[in-house]
């Protein structure tokens, strides 16, 4: 139990984070059919701006908190304003191979542009609670509670918005019938361009959370971005509480085998088991019947 | 002469590169029920979208109250009182009955209106009531059908296009839509409504339209067109 305490609580906090990441993409692809290949990049850039306001510019914590959402709010309208936008009322049937390559040249640009202000080298994220808790022999740093908490208000958060208010069923409407949305005088545009803000700022959010336990470097968000997209395939494109389910599963095992086989194992095991469920059930664990588009 | 609800001429509107519509004239007067019949394929659902902004035109007017609709997104054009109901629906599936009917009054803010429509609507078509909280994917197809019809009536608007009502549908299911699209008339409605078959509306219809490759080929009462054999022999299969 002493061990394997530990290995517990990463576990849970990775999964949380996977969870958080997965939350941005799958919006964006339920409801676009838009694959982010720039989501990464948003977490990277919500780390680094928090990092801007807190330790460069010595802004008090509340500030420096909200910038990853700002920013990342910014930069997702930009990216559907500049990007999908255009390509989608250009070409709307070659949309989705389109659009995959685009962002990822907007993914390569935006990290290179933070590897050209900040440079290389990694910093440490000054926003962050010290200490620890202390639970039959198991201690939980006080870090690892924040990011669990903060990533379980923002998922409840975003499901209520979703299911219960008139802009989140207005997403979901247009998610299911795009054409049957505008004619009931839904705006497509801007209820796009809403989920790609909204997206950022979740992104931000959870850069911010994921360099609170690592480094900051310009490569932060690829590992989540990943493993996200890995979460959003297994659980099936689309589904959003199932690769929320499949991130905590997912973040588990990695852990587990990290520790029990060695950290160079994690990865490999999780592609493999992503493969055996691919093999098993091409639609991904939860079947096309299931898939939701939002 | 009042003006039409709504007015359309010399309509020109396609797909790609072709015209599926040739020029279409056709007028609706406030109040009135006005049929398009035509074979499949030949451009019935093509003329309500353009109608509806969801098709640019390419030649052509189409107003609303005398207010011009051409360049507006589908959207505005929702927003300017046109109730588009579908053909197949469109319902969402992942969402209940309940939030289908919702999504029909986006536009309206007003909480106090928006229960007095969903009050009408279940009053109108009582089996959404009862499958309030059913999800729309789960629906039989007549049910589907009141979902579609009263996600429109939702809306609030006066002209309503609704795109073959009786598609897929048990005569006897049938029979029931058009009596709720006959009160929607009685009710002071303006339909422009799609059918095939032109002796379901012969008596509800104050004109119907003959269409047929992208042009009006006959216009006149539906009793008239009923007997005229050799039209309906050539255009409707007899
Ligand atoms: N999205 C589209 N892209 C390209 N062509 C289309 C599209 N939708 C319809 N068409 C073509 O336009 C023509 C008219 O179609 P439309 O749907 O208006 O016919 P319709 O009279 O409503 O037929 P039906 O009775 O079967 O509903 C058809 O040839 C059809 O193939
Ligand atoms: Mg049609």
């Amino acid at each position: 139990m002493e061990i394997l305490g530990p290995v517990l609580v990463a576990g849970i906090t990775t999964g949380a984070l996977y969870a958080l990441a997965t939350i941005g993409l799958s919006l964006v692809w339920g409801a676009l059919g838009m694959l982010n290949m720039a989501h990464g990049a948003l977490l990277t850039i919500g780390g680094y701006a928090a990092f801007t306001l807190a330790t460069l510019l010595g802004a008090p914590w509340p500030v420096a908190v909200l910038a990853p959402v700002a920013v990342g709010a910014l930069i997702g309208a930009a990216i559907y304003l500049l990007v999908a936008q255009p390509l989608l009322a250009r070409a709307p049937r070659s949309f989705e191979t389109n659009v995959i390559i685009a962002t990822f040249g907007v993914a390569i640009a935006l990290e290179n542009a933070v590897l050209l202000i900040f440079g290389g080298q990694p910093f440490g994220q000054s926003i962050a609670l010290p200490g620890h808790l202390q639970a039959g022999g198991i201690f939980v740093p006080w870090q690892n509670v924040l990011i669990v908490a903060v990533v379980l208000v923002l998922m409840a958060a975003t499901a209520f918005f979703l299911a219960r208010t008139r802009a989140g069923r207005a997403i979901r409407a247009t998610a299911q019938h795009r054409e049957a949305a505008q004619l009931l005088g839904v705006p497509v545009g801007r209820v796009y361009l809403q989920v790609l803000a909204l997206s950022g700022g979740i992104a931000g959010t959870c850069g911010l959370l994921v360099s609170s336990i690592t480094q900051l470097s310009p490569t932060l968000g690829a590992d989540p971005m990943l493993k996200a997209f890995i979460m959003c395939v297994v659980a099936g494109l689309g589904n959003l509480p199932g690769a929320i389910g499949a991130a905590f599963v997912l973040a588990l095992i990695e852990a587990f085998a990290s520790y029990g086989l060695g950290a160079r194992w994690g990865f490999p095991l999780l592609l493999a088991i992503v493969i055996l469920v691919l093999i098993w059930r091409p639609d991904g664990l939860f079947g096309r019947a299931a898939v939701r588009r939002l | 002469m009042a003006e039409a609800a709504l007015a359309i001429e010399g309509l020109v509107t396609g797909y790609d590169r072709r015209d599926v519509l040739a020029g279409i004239s056709l007028d609706l007067a406030e109040g009135a029920l006005v049929t398009v019949v035509g074979p499949n394929g030949h451009g019935k659902t093509t003329l309500l979208r353009a109608i509806s902004g969801l098709l640019p035109t390419r030649k052509g007017v189409i107003r609303l109250f005398g207010r011009k609709l051409a360049g507006l997104a589908p959207h505005q054009v929702a927003a300017a009182g046109v109730v588009h109901v579908p053909q197949g629906d469109l319902l969402f599936p992942q969402m209940s009955v309940h939030e289908n009917l919702l999504m029909g009054a986006y536009l309206e803010t007003d909480q106090a209106v928006i229960r007095r429509r969903l009050e009408e609507v279940e009053a109108l078509l009582p089996r959404l009531a009862e499958r309030r909280d059913q999800l729309a994917s789960s629906l039989s197809g007549g049910e589907r059908r009141m979902v579609g019809i009263g996600r429109g009536l939702m809306m609030g608007g006066r002209v309503m296009l609704i795109d073959e009502p009786s598609l897929g549908l048990a005569p006897i299911i049938i029979e029931q839509v058009y009596e709720v699209i006959a009160r929607l008339k009685a009710s002071g409605r303006t339909i422009l409504l799609v059918e095939e078959n032109p002796a379901r509306v012969a008596d509800l219809a104050d004109a119907i339209h003959l269409l047929d490759n992208g042009r009006i080929v006959w216009s006149g009462p539906p009793h008239d067109l009923l007997e005229r054999d050799e039209l309906l022999e050539t255009y409707l299969g007899g």
